[in-house]
């Protein structure tokens, strides 16, 4: 029996009559790199949402490690050991790469408003610096700690978003459609790189992309969903031969 | 690791020890009505306050236009607080010497002035801060209205003194220290509140540069993100409008001392507007700027064209348009031409030491 880090459980969303994701359940275990994909519109980046709580779900119910985390707020949920990425990057636009890593490590504090005002807390700041520090390393992002983020290269930006996620110190990474944008190469090296955090992190992974090439190689597993509902689910091999799934994505046959 | 104690710091820390020592010298060597002093500490009150709402507008991003009212209730408090006993009987003369008959010292009182009307930014915050931007700006300054209305309802005179004037309460002359025959010995009256806000703007500096800082940075950069990284936005936003608060009803308090009277309707929308002023002059997000800011605007404001609103014959000639009001024309045209030159204010984003730094990091905050 594998560690269950993520179930959903029929989870259903709705913005009045529009029913975004519909009554879609999953499971997520311990160490699996799992890719959510679907044609645009078809309500992957919603179910994220749901998942992070950045909405309240309709109905349906958000397990992480056991533990109902329905209806919590973003930062709750953060704190519980999700982090996620954004589909369009939302850098801190003000902050140097190093702060941008630093103030993911707020969470995480000890300390409160007096303390830190009246530097009470040194042992605990110097520790939020050296983290940083050596995540950064570990990264390779330590030579550019310095410059503002938003003036990294597009693709540094995107690894530098999920280097941020990763300093909160999450169990189960949410990326949306981190190659986005991305040229062949930048996405051949996002594909390793994630492999490699999901190892040196103890990481699960749980993203949205639609580079099928990058999916097929790193997934564990596949969900696919469509109007809102699942329609398939297992190995990237099996996906790909799956004729609900190219019906999606081609048009289905009677259309034709 | 390295950082702290490298020469941008040392110098920023020199030119401040420096600027103090000046004014201490200058205190006792000048005439003490000169109008240098009148600038320094109304700069020094105004200083506080813009760096306050800096922190919450330049800092967090929460476009908040209540300043008035909590400096209002600061000045307020303050006064009520330390009239003398023995004075109550002339300022509350309508309403029998008012109900309160006892005297704070003078920082507790300022402490309590910053106390209550952080109390008061942590009730209305609760509602208010769930709204967003102009929604924001509009419910804050409704607040400043409608606190400045009921300081002045009758029915709570024997408190607030209804609409009538405070007066009689220690005001800055009251720092210096005196010989026994009643002339002056050290002249304290400017450095005194020149360090009182110096002490509270570096308490904001050490709250800016902590955890909590870079928490409210984020949230001004993107919420949804700030959040995703586990910051709480309510109690954070929160946070920062009574930290706040506490410094303009502190900088309330001040500017009682430094008008020696207090009512309740001269703490007008126009003057958040001036510190509004202030801070967008002086960049949103430098702390250094709202200083220097302060100091310039009330320096141009209240002395430097001052001449302006007098006739001037030079040789003979009368120059023209010279006449009441005509400061006002020309303080115009140069926070315009301010606006125009510097768009992100005197400072940008930058603080004292980046000002001695190479200009390596300066590219970053011009895009």
């Amino acid at each position: 029996m594998k560690d269950n880090v993520l179930h959903i459980e029929n989870l259903t969303m709705q913005f009045g009559g529009v029913v975004a994701v519909d009554n879609f359940s999953m499971d997520i275990n311990k160490g699996e790199i799992v890719a959510l994909i679907g044609p645009n519109g078809a309500g992957k980046t919603t179910a994220f949402n749901a998942v992070t709580g950045v909405y309240q779900p309709t109905s349906g119910r958000v397990m992480l490690n056991g533990e109902n985390i329905t209806g919590l707020r973003p930062d709750q949920i953060t704190a519980r050991g999700i982090a996620r990425t954004f589909q369009n990057i939302r850098l801190f636009s003000s902050m140097t790469v190093f702060e941008n890593v630093l103030t993911a490590q707020h969470l995480r504090r000890t300390s409160n408003l007096f303390s830190a005002t009246f530097r009470l807390n040194k042992a605990e700041e110097k520790r939020m610096r050296e983290d940083t520090e050596a995540l950064l390393k570990q990264v390779d992002l330590y030579d550019l700690r310095d410059e503002m983020a938003v003036s990294l290269p597009y693709g540094k930006q995107r690894l530098l978003e999920i280097v941020r996620a990763l300093a909160s110190g999450p169990k189960l990474l949410l990326l949306d459609e981190p190659a986005a944008g991305m040229n062949p190469q930048e996405t051949d090296e996002l594909g390793e790189f994630i492999r490699r955090i999901r190892t040196e992190f103890d990481l699960t992974v749980f993203i949205i992309e639609h580079h099928m090439n990058l999916v097929m190689k790193i997934s564990d597993r596949i969900y696919v969903i469509e109007f809102g509902k699942q329609i398939a689910e297992g190995r990237p091999e099996e996906i790909q031969n799956n004729q609900d799934v190219i019906d999606a994505y081609l048009g289905g046959g009677d259309e034709l | 690791m390295k950082k702290k104690l490298d020469l941008p710091h040392i110098l920023t820390v020199i030119i401040i020890i420096a600027i103090y020592a000046a004014v201490f010298i200058a205190e006792q060597h000048m005439p003490p009505t000169s109008m240098l002093f009148t600038v320094l500490k109304k700069g020094a009150t105004y200083a506080l306050v813009a760096v306050s709402m800096n922190l919450l507008n330049g800092f967090t991003g929460i476009f908040s236009l209540g300043q008035a009212g909590f400096m209002l209730i600061g000045a307020y408090i303050f006064s009520i607080f330390t009239i003398p006993v023995e004075h109550r009987g002339i300022v509350y003369q309508y309403y029998d010497g008012g109900v309160i008959q006892f005297t704070l010292p003078v920082l507790i009182a300022m402490i309590l002035a910053g106390l209550v009307a952080a109390l008061f930014a942590f009730l209305i915050g609760l509602p208010v801060l769930r709204l967003k931007s102009d929604y924001l700006a509009i419910a804050t300054l409704g607040f400043a209205e409608i606190v400045r209305t009921i300081f002045q309802w009758d029915k709570l005179g024997p408190v607030t003194n209804g609409s009538n004037m405070l007066r009689l309460f220690p005001t800055f002359n009251d720092f210096n220290i005196k010989n026994a025959d009643g002339t002056v010995a050290v002249y304290l009256s400017t450095i005194i509140p020149m360090l009182i806000a110096g002490v509270c703007i570096a308490i904001i500096l050490l709250l800016i540069n902590s955890t909590y800082g870079r928490a409210l940075r984020a949230i001004k950069d993107d919420e949804i993100a700030a959040e995703a990284m586990g910051i709480h936005l309510a109690s954070h936003k929160q946070m920062a409008f009574c930290v706040s608060s506490f410094f303009a009803g502190v900088g309330g308090a001040m500017l009682a001392m430094y008008q020696t009277t207090v009512q309740a309707k001269s703490f007008t929308t126009a003057m958040t507007y001036e510190i509004l002023l202030i801070v967008v002059i002086g960049g949103l997000g430098s702390v250094t700027g709202s200083i220097l800011s302060s100091f310039l605007f009330v320096a141009a404001s209240e002395w430097w064209l001052r001449f302006l609103d007098q006739k001037q014959v030079i040789n003979g000639f009368e120059v023209p348009l010279l006449r009441n009001g005509f400061r006002l024309v020309v303080f115009s045209f140069i926070i315009m031409i301010v606006v125009l030159f510097f768009r992100q204010g005197i400072m940008g984003t930058k603080e004292l030491p980046d000002l001695f730094r190479k200009k390596k990091t300066a590219e970053g905050g011009a895009k």
